[in-house]
C-alpha cells in the first residue's frame, strides 16, 4: 500500500461516515417531533426536566437507559409508580426506604418541584422508545389497560399494576410496603374501610407512610376484594 | 535526554494527572461500597451517591485529558523539532483548567452541578474549560506551524484534539427534550472515545513505536492513516449503537447496530501493527517496562474496547443489557484498557527523558503493571458477573429490581476487595513514576 492509497482511505472512511451521520442527524430532528411527542412538552415538562437536572438524579438513575446504574431506570417510572408514589417517594424517602436495603437521599424536593418532576416523567414515558425497559413494559401495558378497560382485566394485572410499586404479590412488585397476602393475613378492615383507606390512607390511619392512590373508586373496589379474598382463603385453608 | 526545554512544561500536568487517578479510585472504591451495604440514610443524605460518582467520573475526565495535554506538549517539540510556541500558555493553560477542576470537585460536595451525568460542571466553569482548551489547542497549532519538520502525524494530533475539543461544545447548552439532550450528550462522550481520543491515541502512540522501535516514519504514518480513517468511518455512524431505545427513528438499529460491530476492526489493526513494529525493532530494547505498557495498551484496548463493546453493541442484546451493570463491566475495561493504559505510557516514555535517565529501575514497576492490570480485569470479570445476573433476574425473569440488586451485593463486596488490590497497583505504579530511579552503571538487570 502506498502512503497515497493509506491517505486516500481516511479521508474517504471519515468524510463517507460523516455524510451518513449528518443526514441521519437532520432526520433524527425531522421525526423527534413524531416520537417525543413535542406537542406535550410543555413549559411544565421543561421545568420537571431542570429539576432532574438540579437534584442530579441522573447519577443515581438511568433515564433512557443512561446515567448511573444505582437505583432504578426512570424512563417509564410513571407507569410504574403512578403519580402519588413518585410525589411521596421523592420526598420522603427515609420514610418508604426505612426497611430497605438502600437508601434514597431526603434532597428536600419542594412541593410544586414534585409537580413539575411527574409532568417531566409523563412525558417521558410517552417517547416512542421500542418498550424499553424490558422489565416495565408491564406496567406500561397494565396502566393502558386499566385507562381503557378495566372491566376486562386479569383481577393480578390490575392489582399489580396500580399497587405493584410498592407491594408484591407472587413474585411480582416490590418489596416495599409489604406482600399482599401478609397484609391479607393481618388485616382487620371491611370492604369500605380499606377502600377509603386506599383513596386517603390518613384518614383511617394516621400517620401512614402509604401516600393517597390515584385510582377510581371502581378500581380501588376491585383491589380491596382481591385483598379480602386472600383472607378469605387463607381462612378457609386453615 | 530532553532535546527542547520546552518540554518541561509536562511534568506538572503529569503529576496532577497522577494524584487525579489516585482520587478517582478512591472514589470508585466508596462506589463500591454504596453498592455492596446498605449506609445509614444520615450519611446518604450528606454525601450520597450521585456525588460520589459525579467526582468519580469528572476526575476521570480530567486526568487523561491532562494526561493527553501533558504528553502532546511532550512529544510536540520532538515532532516539530523546535521549543513549544509558548511556555507561558502552557502553564496559563493548567492553572486554568486545573483551577477549575478543584472547584469543580469542592461544587459537586455542594450540590453545585448541571445534573447531567460526566458532564456536570456547571456554566461558569465550562466556559473556564473552553479558555483553556482553546489556549491549547492556540499553542499547539502556533507550535506546529511554526515548527521546523512539518508531518502528517502533526496534524493528525492536531486533528485530533481540535476535534475533541470541539465536540465538548454540544454537550453545554440546556436541552429541552430529553431525547435530543442524549442525542448530544453522545456526541461528546461517545465521539470522544470512539472518535477524538482514539485519534490521539493512535497519534501519540505511532510517535512512541517511532522513537522505541526505530521503524520508519513513512510505514509508520501510512499505518496511522488506516487506522485513524477505520476508526472514524466506523465510529462516527457507529454512534448510532447509543439511539436504540432513545426514540430515534428505526433504521439506526441498522447502522448503529452494522457500523459499531465494525468498530474493533481498527484495534485489530493496532495490535497487529504494533506487534509488527516491535518484532522488526531497529532500537534494542532498554527499558522493558515502557514495552510491556506499550504492548498490553494494544491488547486491553482490544479485549476491554472491542471484545467487551462488541458482545453488547447489537440491538438485540442491548435491549437486555442497555443500563446495566454490563456497561459498568465495559466501561472500566475500555477506560482502563485504552486511555488509562495509554497515559502511563506516555509517562513512562515522557517521565525517564524529563529526568535524564536512560535506563530506570523498574521492579515497582512492574508490579504496579501487573496489580493493576490483572485486578482490573477481575473487576471487568466481577461487574460482568452482577450485570449477567442483574440482565437476567431484573430483565429476563422479570422479578424486580429489589431482588436483582439484592443478588448482586455479594458481588460488589468482592468487587471492592478487588479494587482494593487495585488501588494498591495503583499506588505502586504513581509512586514509582514520580521517583523514578536509573539503575545503577555495572549491576546488571
Amino acid at each position: 500500500m502506498t502512503g497515497k492509497t493509506a491517505r486516500l482511505i481516511f479521508w474517504l472512511g471519515t468524510l463517507s461516515s460523516a455524510a451518513i451521520f449528518l443526514w441521519m442527524t437532520y432526520d433524527f430532528h425531522r421525526q423527534t417531533p413524531r416520537l417525543t411527542h413535542t406537542d406535550r412538552l410543555s413549559e411544565e415538562v421543561v421545568a420537571g426536566k431542570k429539576v432532574w437536572h438540579k437534584y442530579n438524579c441522573n447519577d443515581c438513575h438511568t433515564i433512557l437507559g443512561f446515567g448511573a446504574y444505582y437505583a432504578p431506570d426512570m424512563t417509564k417510572a410513571f407507569y410504574r409508580l403512578g403519580e402519588g408514589n413518585i410525589a411521596s417517594i421523592v420526598q420522603h424517602p427515609e420514610v418508604i426506604y426505612r426497611h430497605s436495603f438502600r437508601k434514597m437521599p431526603q434532597m428536600g424536593v419542594t412541593e410544586p418541584e414534585v409537580k413539575q418532576l411527574i409532568a417531566f416523567l409523563r412525558w417521558v414515558g410517552e417517547i416512542e422508545n421500542r418498550h424499553w425497559p424490558p422489565q416495565d413494559e408491564k406496567f406500561v401495558t397494565a396502566f393502558k389497560l386499566r385507562e381503557a378497560q378495566a372491566q376486562n382485566l386479569n383481577k393480578v394485572d390490575v392489582v399489580m399494576g396500580a399497587c405493584g410499586g410498592c407491594h408484591s404479590f407472587e413474585n411480582q412488585g416490590r418489596s416495599i410496603g409489604g406482600d399482599f397476602s401478609a397484609i391479607a393475613s393481618r388485616i382487620t378492615y371491611d370492604r369500605a374501610t380499606l377502600i377509603r383507606f386506599m383513596l386517603n390512607p390518613a384518614s383511617v390511619k394516621p400517620g401512614s407512610a402509604m401516600p393517597p392512590q390515584n385510582v377510581s373508586p371502581e378500581t380501588a373496589a376491585l383491589i380491596a376484594d382481591f385483598i379480602l379474598s386472600l383472607k378469605v382463603t387463607r381462612e378457609v385453608r386453615q | 535526554m530532553i532535546r527542547y526545554e520546552s518540554q518541561r512544561v509536562s511534568l506538572w500536568y503529569i503529576r496532577l494527572a497522577l494524584v487525579l487517578f489516585v482520587l478517582q479510585v478512591i472514589m470508585g472504591l466508596w462506589l463500591s461500597i454504596n453498592y455492596a451495604f446498605t449506609l445509614p440514610q444520615g450519611l446518604v443524605d450528606v454525601f450520597p451517591f450521585s456525588t460520589a460518582r459525579a467526582i468519580h467520573t469528572n476526575v476521570l475526565v480530567a486526568w487523561m485529558l491532562l494526561g493527553f495535554m501533558g504528553g502532546t506538549y511532550f512529544i510536540l517539540p520532538l515532532e516539530c523539532d523546535s521549543e513549544l510556541y509558548s511556555t507561558k500558555i502552557a502553564y496559563l493553560q493548567l492553572v486554568i483548567f486545573a483551577s477549575a477542576a478543584v472547584t469543580a470537585v469542592v461544587g459537586f460536595l455542594f450540590g453545585w452541578t448541571r445534573g447531567k451525568p460526566l458532564l456536570e460542571i456547571p456554566f461558569p466553569l465550562n466556559a473556564l474549560i473552553v479558555v483553556a482548551a482553546l489556549l491549547f489547542i492556540a499553542n499547539v497549532a502556533m507550535t506546529i506551524i511554526k515548527g521546523k519538520e512539518k508531518s502528517a502525524l502533526q496534524w493528525m494530533l492536531l486533528g485530533g484534539v481540535t476535534f475533541l475539543a470541539l465536540m465538548y461544545l454540544f454537550g453545554m447548552p440546556f436541552y429541552r427534550n430529553l431525547n435530543t439532550d442524549y442525542y448530544y450528550w453522545w456526541w461528546v462522550i461517545h465521539l470522544w472515545v470512539e472518535g477524538a481520543w482514539e485519534i490521539v491515541t493512535a497519534s501519540i502512540m505511532a510517535f512512541i513505536i517511532m522513537q522505541v522501535t526505530g521503524v520508519e516514519r513513512k510505514v509508520v504514518e501510512k499505518w496511522l492513516y488506516v487506522e485513524t480513517g477505520l476508526f472514524l468511518f466506523t465510529g462516527i455512524v457507529g454512534t448510532g449503537h447509543h439511539y436504540y431505545w432513545i426514540g430515534a427513528p428505526d433504521y439506526w438499529l441498522w447502522w448503529g447496530g452494522i457500523f459499531s460491530a465494525l468498530e474493533p476492526l481498527p484495534i485489530v489493526l493496532m495490535v497487529v501493527d504494533t506487534w509488527m513494529h516491535v518484532r522488526e525493532r531497529k532500537h534494542e530494547i532498554i527499558n522493558p517496562l515502557t514495552w510491556y505498557y506499550i504492548v498490553g495498551l494494544a491488547i486491553y484496548h482490544l479485549v476491554g474496547a472491542g471484545l467487551w463493546g462488541f458482545m453488547h453493541t447489537l440491538p438485540p442484546v442491548n435491549y437486555y443489557t442497555h443500563g446495566s451493570q454490563i456497561t459498568v463491566s465495559h466501561g472500566h475495561l475500555a477506560f482502563f484498557g485504552a486511555y488509562a493504559l495509554l497515559n502511563l505510557t506516555i509517562f513512562y516514555f515522557a517521565l525517564p527523558r524529563m529526568k535524564n535517565i536512560r535506563r530506570y529501575r523498574d521492579r515497582a514497576g512492574k508490579w504496579g503493571f501487573w496489580i493493576t492490570s490483572i485486578a482490573m480485569f477481575m473487576l471487568g470479570l466481577v461487574f460482568g458477573v452482577a450485570g449477567i445476573l442483574q440482565t437476567y433476574l431484573e430483565r429476563f425473569l422479570d422479578i424486580g429490581y429489589s431482588t436483582a440488586h439484592l443478588t448482586m451485593m455479594l458481588w460488589f463486596r468482592i468487587a471492592f476487595g478487588v479494587g482494593l488490590v487495585f488501588l494498591l497497583g495503583v499506588v505502586v505504579t504513581v509512586w514509582h513514576l514520580l521517583t523514578l530511579k536509573p539503575v545503577e552503571e555495572g549491576v546488571p538487570e
